[in-house]
């Protein structure tokens, strides 16, 4: 027979190991889309810096594309895993939020070098929100890939595009395989 | 009165349970998987799975994915039924200290 010291201590070690299976399945996932928007994106901002005469039309893509397989992606791991992940409300979430960043880009007339900076920046704001619930592990990738962000707009100059393949990119990529790890 | 598994109630074992109750039923964890959210060492880990595994708790499935092994551990039925009652009778065993009124 244990006391109740230990009983309380029993149920907060299976507290603890139900919350860390839950943050690895929701890293899992993320680094599954994070890698997918990664790629998507490297490609977006690689055709803005070669051709950006085809930059509108490579952005949709890039979204078309990624919101299709963010879907894809998340059907496949709630069969697999039975893990609900990216549904309809996601979706609608998604949707959402792209409306209101074309409002914010409308009404703020912004050139393409603004929603260069703008585009990256209002998505790790939600990376650094959802780290305050999923794992840090989020907001440190939210917060670092802001701050190199903010240093391209600022120091680089044309090749500002190139500058964001790699850090919004390479950046969701790199941290996609990290958060794998984690 | 209380009921505690004594197979479950080993600190190692009590951890493998809990995290292969989080997930749905069905839904199983790969050996690497667990050994990095319980901590344990491959030995270590391999046996206590062995533990639960006679006892019925959970299932072990060894594949190959492409050329590498893979184990997966699944909580079974009376695996998952046990652990409920197992945790009951922590909370029974909390409850019953609660309400036992303080000594002079």
């Amino acid at each position: 027979m244990i006391d109740s010291l230990e009983a309380a201590r029993a149920l907060d070690d299976i507290e603890d190991m139900t919350r860390r299976v839950r943050q690895s399945q929701i890293y899992r996932l993320s680094s599954l889309l994070m890698v997918l928007w990664g790629a998507l994106v490297f490609a977006g901002n690689l055709v803005t810096y070669l051709t950006p005469h085809y930059a509108d039309k490579a952005w949709l893509s890039v979204y078309v594309l990624a919101i299709g397989g963010s879907v894809v992606l998340g059907a496949t791991e709630k069969t697999r895993r039975g893990m609900s992940s990216f549904d309809v409300r996601s979706l609608l979430a998604f949707v959402m939020l792209f409306a209101f960043g074309f409002f914010v880009e409308t009404i703020g007339h912004f050139g393409p070098r603004e929603m260069g900076a703008f585009w990256p920046i209002y998505f790790m704001l939600f990376y650094c929100l959802a780290g305050l619930w999923f794992g840090i592990a989020f907001t440190v990738f939210g917060l670092c890939v802001t701050v190199l962000t903010l240093i391209g707009y600022i120091f680089i100059g044309a090749a500002f595009p190139l500058w964001m393949a790699f850090v919004n990119g390479g950046g969701l990529i790199i941290g996609g395989l990290w958060m794998r790890r984690s | 009165m209380a009921e505690l598994d004594e197979i479950i109630h080993q600190p190692l074992r009590l951890r493998i349970m809990a995290a292969l109750n989080a997930l749905p039923a069905g839904t199983g964890l790969e050996f690497v998987r667990l050994k990095k959210l319980t901590g344990a060492t491959d030995g270590n880990l391999g046996a206590h799975i062995e533990t639960l595994a006679r006892a019925g708790y959970v299932t072990v499935d060894k594949a190959f994915v492409g050329k590498k092994p893979q184990t997966t551990v699944t909580l079974a039925g009376p695996g998952r039924a046990a652990f409920a009652r197992h945790v009951a009778g922590l909370q029974e065993i909390i409850a019953g200290a609660a309400a036992k009124p303080p000594e002079p």
